[in-house]
């Protein structure tokens, strides 16, 4: 917790512009632990200046040309993890494919926000809750909650499990359409399930390795999904999500629920057209690990769940 | 340290940052820069945006490293050549300027918008500046210049500016004096005075509600290399607060804390992040103690446990009892032929002015010089005498512009006192800037309320009996709670006429940052309940609410049973055309299950009649002065802190003396320059300030009058001031004004002249009589238009028609904004605001967990101004700035009723609170 060193002096702090992806891992590498990609940087840096964020170390990545692209490969969609929220409308292929990523990328944060952020930075977005995107003054003064270094849950009433919420926006409705995403280490890449990096453990939600990139998110064009999403919040701007959902039925009648904000990661329900919709919901329901930690209660947001799932259902129609 | 080269506004500049500094920092404290504002420091406000390379960016949350070698267009750039960009020009003339603080962000937002989006629709105008945060007009008037604006450029075709008839002041709508000012980001706010060799000053605060503090260990924060002064409480003893009978505070704790938050030590270095820094190696041991969060916790008995303060009367933490009765309301509640008894609870809410609170003090041969972002210099100046141990005459404050007030910088502020307190230690410039955090515990707010209200009336509508039992939670301290106390009782006499009335209500302290004044002071929430329960009568006996109101309104010229004397009263013509604009008779209960409509009304104070601090001054005086160059000079003690005072007191002076505005100037709130004016508070300045400044012209008119009556033989009563002239009807008397001014300025020189304002004597002589007493009340009254989501509760707010009577409309732009404020206030009081608290914590301490609404949630508002020419008000003048917040939030509960049936009796009204009720209405309807 202490920033000062041994002459006394405020910490050193570090700032590198990557211009490849190369050179933001070796940059990374070099500084040990210490370190954290800044995208858009519209959340790390408030999670920075409220001290939950700590790293000395910021290594910017913006300044990367080959993480900007949209393109098509075949049936893949691959979007640039660095568009900005507020781009992916200019491009075509996602307009018109996934029009439902649109509408989750415009319901997130604020205009100017989505003109800073990015979507790779909006699927790795830290998990919130109450007791954590705080000062650290304010977390000290609640005794620290397990997800700083305390010893409890603080929003459960002392559980021994940590259940910050998984807030994005736009990952609920990639993870609805399959989406897949190229990642870069220090060996190369790879591409892995984007639904497979959220952990589901509140401390440490995502499992990518620390030195790993993500390079593109890859949505298969092949399956003329379509997508409806919701998001329940009290203001219709700025407010991060207090319930999420995408649900996705693709041309062979494959249904898939993704919900967000309730459960430190996305949960995922995967069924078909022929399936009874009550049992569907009853298993995201069963999933669901809500707790109070919002701005809504947790009976309501678990009693919306249902609402915005029949819904969805009926549009799908 | 690194070195970046940047280009601001077409100027090269080569920096050293930090490496992880803002590039709002950089802009405002390396550029030098200030029009761009840091307002929430998360980028939730917009305040800061700038635009980075043709892209606008929150400059808040933007490193400065990344964006080594851009072009950087800030607010002070968007003018060319001392030319405003047109949408500059349409955010004056439109009265899209209130406080300004927000306007830098909100013109670069707007203009980056509508160079990509050439013809916009209203809607998209709406979502482009959800992100940026307005509480002071409630966005109506800056939708409205954005899009004639954004027209005007697509079409080509300019509307035609409405030209200001130039001699003539009084009732034509203008532009508040500083707007251009403001819009180009010129205008400097506390923050924005910048002193050489200044120290910044950081707090330590309590983490404790309620605790003993045993040591204080700074030892290893005074070797912190820049650290200059470690300041503890026991160094500022001396109590403060506002009220004279509420001293009850210190500007650090000694000894105990009472609030998380509350500051512990004040550390003075050379840099804020240093201070910052610093405060961490301060060591405090807490012994807690046990800590009261609740109303009903404060009110009973607390056994053996220590008391919040030891002067509370009894074995509990109730700081103040207000009560009075009228009439008998036993024998009322029992002849009531209907009695609706309902209880209601409302949480606490913050004023959530855009400007955070910041101040710089020095000392030199003159004493004491404090910059403020205050509401009331001249009871700070009180408080800093005080506190400093000097004299009156050693003190001066002054106040810059100033972002926003909302009655929540009113008191004079801990963090006044301690820079004041450093300075002097050190020798030293001091400055201190509140975090948005910091401002939010700091609070002054409204109080967390719990009333039980009883209200009788016969079946034909006409009110019997009022009886309400109320309790605030004012937390940690007193500020003006003994006013609110009383407010919440002796506000409900109008606008209804009623015998017998009654109330009683407890004040309590808790250890939770204290609560005072905001907007609608007091009346807010008991107005809440008391129309909702006329609502709920006028159902059961089956009557139109609006007819049932009007049944009991007080007439004008009539007396309340309080013994407020009631002069013009407009609430009849309020109601009238909001019925009527909503096609209310056509609309109410007669709309579809999910849709509805709800009216209210509501009064308020012109200012109150008695001082704060008993004395025989005046409540307000005003100078002018008038030299050889003809220009009138006007100072008054009156603080702008957005509402347009400075304009009023120039349109006034320039309309008694039939100049046009520009031979005035404005000088206010300074208490070293400027007459004594007791500040924005209780809306009282358009009445009393106003008053006195059309007293002082009228006396400067004399001495014109009396020159020139002796220097060319006219009676003075044929003297005539119009249009830049002196004259009379025969034309023997025809003079330029700079004429006239030379004839009164020969062998004397400049003239000064004073004018003044003394509330007449007013009132019973029981106890309690003097709370709410005003020379005069606005009323008003508001339609509100609901749809509700059967299925999640949601409420949407479809449409606003408000109407407040003001007396006259001295400058109806100003007096619409103010209305569309209000109204905007009350939305986010009504449907979203709460402070909500975890063991004494706040947990929803900045703007994005604080629901202020966006433009995205601000429903249409349509603006009615009501003038009934207030016998007594400046040209007829009554307050506007508060009396209008009133209504809104019942009409909306009263809508949502009339949509789906449930009785609203909780604030904020949450989504599920609605869905539960109308399924245990639905539940009832089975069983019945």
């Amino acid at each position: 917790m202490n920033l000062l060193n041994d002459l006394n002096m405020i910490a050193e702090k570090i700032y590198i512009k990557a211009k490849t992806v190369e050179e933001a891992i070796q940059a990374a590498k070099s500084n040990g632990d210490n370190f954290c990609f800044l995208a858009g940087g519209t959340d790390v840096l408030v999670n920075k200046f409220q001290g939950t964020e700590e790293a000395t170390c910021l290594i910017d990545i913006t300044g990367i040309e080959e993480l900007k692209n949209v393109t098509t490969d075949g049936n893949f969609l691959k979007i640039g993890s660095l568009i900005k929220l507020d781009d992916l409308k200019k491009h075509e292929a996602i307009t018109m494919n996934f029009p439902a990523l649109l509408e989750a990328a415009h319901q997130a944060a604020s205009p100017m926000l989505r003109k800073t952020a990015t979507i790779g930075g909006n699927i790795l977005c830290e998990n919130r809750c109450s007791f954590f995107n705080q000062s650290e003054f304010w977390r000290e003064a609640v005794g620290y909650c397990l997800k700083c270094e305390g010893d409890v849950c603080i929003a459960t009433g002392g559980k021994k499990a940590c259940f910050s919420k998984f807030v994005s926006d736009t990952a609920p409705v990639l993870i609805s359409a399959n989406a897949q995403l190229e990642i870069s280490n220090e060996n190369g890449s790879k591409i892995i399930p984007l639904e497979s990096i959220y952990t589901g453990d509140g401390i440490n939600p995502r499992n990518l390795p620390k030195l790993a990139l993500i390079k593109n998110i890859v949505l298969p064009l092949d399956k003329n999904f379509k997508i409806i999403f919701k998001k329940l919040r009290p203001r219709e701007a700025v407010d991060f999500t207090s319930l999420t959902t995408a649900v996705s039925i693709d041309q062979f009648g494959d249904i898939k629920i993704v919900l967000g904000g309730i459960d430190p990661k996305p949960v995922v329900v995967a069924g078909s057209m022929n399936d009874k919709k009550e049992e569907l919901i009853k298993q995201a329901l069963k999933q669901s690990r809500i707790v109070d930690n919002d701005y809504y209660s947790r009976a309501y947001r678990k009693e919306m769940i249902t609402v915005f799932l029949n819904q969805s259902f009926e549009e799908l129609k | 340290m690194k070195q970046i080269h940047i280009k601001v506004n077409g100027k090269k500049f080569d920096l050293l940052v930090n490496e992880h500094e803002m590039l709002s920092s950089v802009i405002r404290e390396k550029v030098g820069l200030t029009g761009t504002k840091v307002g929430c420091e998360q980028g939730s406000c917009g305040a800061c945006t700038v635009v980075v390379n043709n892209e606008p960016v929150l400059s808040c949350i933007t490193p400065a490293m990344r964006f080594d070698g851009a072009e950087i267009t800030t607010i002070e750039g968007v003018s060319q050549n001392g030319e405003l960009n047109r949408l500059q020009e349409k955010f004056v003339e439109k009265g899209a300027i209130q406080c300004g603080f927000c306007t830098p962000g909100m013109v670069i937002t707007a203009l980056d918008f509508v160079k990509k989006n050439p013809n916009p629709l209203l809607h998209e105008i709406k979502d482009a500046l959800s992100g940026n945060l307005c509480r002071c007009t409630g966005y109506k008037k800056i939708i409205e210049a954005v899009a004639e604006y954004a027209n005007e450029e697509y079409t080509g075709k300019r509307n035609l500016k409405s030209e200001i008839v130039n001699h003539k002041s009084v009732g034509v709508p203008r532009p508040y004096i500083e707007a251009t000012k403001k819009v180009q980001g010129i205008a400097d706010y506390a923050d924005d005075h910048k002193m050489k060799d200044a120290l910044h000053i950081k707090f330590v605060k309590s983490i404790f509600p309620h605790a003993n503090i045993l040591s204080i260990d700074t030892t290893e924060a005074m070797k912190l290399q820049g650290v200059r002064y470690i300041a503890t409480g026991a160094e500022l003893p001396i109590t403060f607060g506002v009220l004279p009978l509420s001293q009850d505070e210190t500007a650090m704790a000694i000894e105990k804390t009472r609030f998380i938050g509350e500051y512990v030590a004040a550390i003075a270095a050379d840099t804020e992040e240093i201070a910052f820094e610093a405060c961490k190696l301060v060591k405090v041991k807490y012994k807690p103690l046990k800590a009261f969060l609740t109303i009903d916790e404060s009110l009973n008995d607390i056994g053996t446990a220590e008391k919040i303060h030891n002067t509370t009367k009894f074995n509990n933490n109730v700081h103040k009892k207000a009560e009075l009765r009228f009439g008998d309301q036993q024998q009322g509640l029992k002849d009531a032929e209907i009695v609706s008894k309902m209880s209601f609870e409302m949480m606490g809410i913050n004023h959530g002015f855009t400007e955070p609170h910041a101040s710089t003090a020095f000392w030199d041969e003159n004493g004491l010089t404090m910059i403020s972002a205050t509401q009331v210099s001249h009871y700070l100046h009180r408080a800093l005498a005080k506190t400093m141990e000097v004299p009156l005459g050693r003190v001066r404050v002054i106040k810059p512009y100033l972002g926003g007030g909302f009655g929540g910088k009113s008191d004079p502020f801990a963090h006044e006192i301690i820079v004041a307190h450093i300075a002097r230690k050190t020798g030293k410039p001091c400055r201190v800037r509140l975090s948005r955090e910091e401002v939010f515990l700091n609070n002054h707010g409204r109080h967390p309320t719990k009333m039980e209200i009883q209200l009788g009336a016969n079946k034909d509508g006409m009110l019997k009996v009022l009886d309400a039992e109320i309790a605030i939670d004012g937390g940690a301290y007193g500020s003006f709670g003994i006013v609110t106390s009383y407010y919440n009782g002796v506000l409900l006499q109008a606008p209804y006429k009623l015998d017998n009335f009654g109330f009683r209500t407890h004040r309590v302290y808790t250890n939770k940052p204290q609560c005072g004044a905001m907007r609608g002071h007091g009346a807010v929430n008991s107005r809440f309940a008391v129309e909702s329960m006329i609502d709920d009568i006028a159902h059961r006996i089956n009557m139109d609410p609006v007819e049932m109101r009007i049944k009991n309104f007080l007439e004008p010229n009539s007396l309340t049973v309080g013994h407020y004397r009631i002069t013009s009263n407009g609430v009849k013509e309020a109601i009238d055309r909001v019925t009527k604009q909503s096609d209310w008779k056509n609309n109410h209960g007669k709309m579809p299950y999910g849709h509805g409509f709800g009216v209210a009304c509501g009064f308020f104070i012109s200012g109150s009649a008695l001082p704060i601090i008993w004395n025989e001054l005046p409540q307000s005086t005003v100078h002018l002065k008038v030299d050889f160059d003809g220009r009138v000079l006007i100072t008054s003690g009156a603080n702008d802190i957005g509402q347009g005072s400075d304009t009023m007191l120039s349109i006034i002076v320039a309309e008694v003396l039939g100049i046009s505005m520009d031979k005035t100037f404005v000088i206010a709130a300074d208490t070293l320059i400027t007459p004594v004016d007791l500040g924005s508070y209780s809306s009282r300045v358009t009445f009393m300030a106003g008053n006195a400044a059309k007293d002082a012209a009228e006396n400067l008119r004399k001495e014109i009058s009396n020159a020139i009556s002796k220097k060319m033989n006219v009676a003075v009563e044929e003297l005539i001031y119009s249009s830049n002239s002196v004259f009379s009807n025969d034309k023997k008397v025809d003079l330029t004004w700079d004429q006239a001014i030379e004839i009164v300025t020969a062998n004397r020189g400049a003239v000064n002249v004073s004018g003044k304002y003394i509330s007449p004597k007013l009132g019973g002589d029981f106890k309690g009589a003097g709370a709410g007493l005003s020379p005069s009340y606005s009323f008003s009254a508001c339609v509100s238009e609901v749809k509700v989501d059967l299925e999640t509760g949601h409420v949407k707010i479809q449409n606003v028609w408000g109407a407040h009577d003001c007396g006259k409309a001295l400058n109806p732009l100003a007096v619409e904004g103010q209305l569309e404020g209000s109204w905007h206030m009350g939305i986010g009081q009504v449907m979203t605001e709460s402070m909500e608290y975890y063991n004494g914590l706040l947990v929803n301490n900045n703007f994005l967990d604080y629901k202020i609404p966006t433009s995205l949630d601000t429903p249409p508002i349509h603006t009615n101004i009501v003038e009934t020419i207030d016998p007594e008000g400046p040209f007829g003048a009554k307050e506007t700035g508060e009396g209008a917040i009133h209504a809104v939030l019942p009409s909306i509960a009263n809508a949502i009723y009339d949509a789906v049936g449930v009785r609203i009796t909780k604030m904020p009204i949450k989504s599920e609170d609605v869905l539960r009720l109308m399924k245990e209405n639905k539940l009832k309807n089975v069983v019945a």
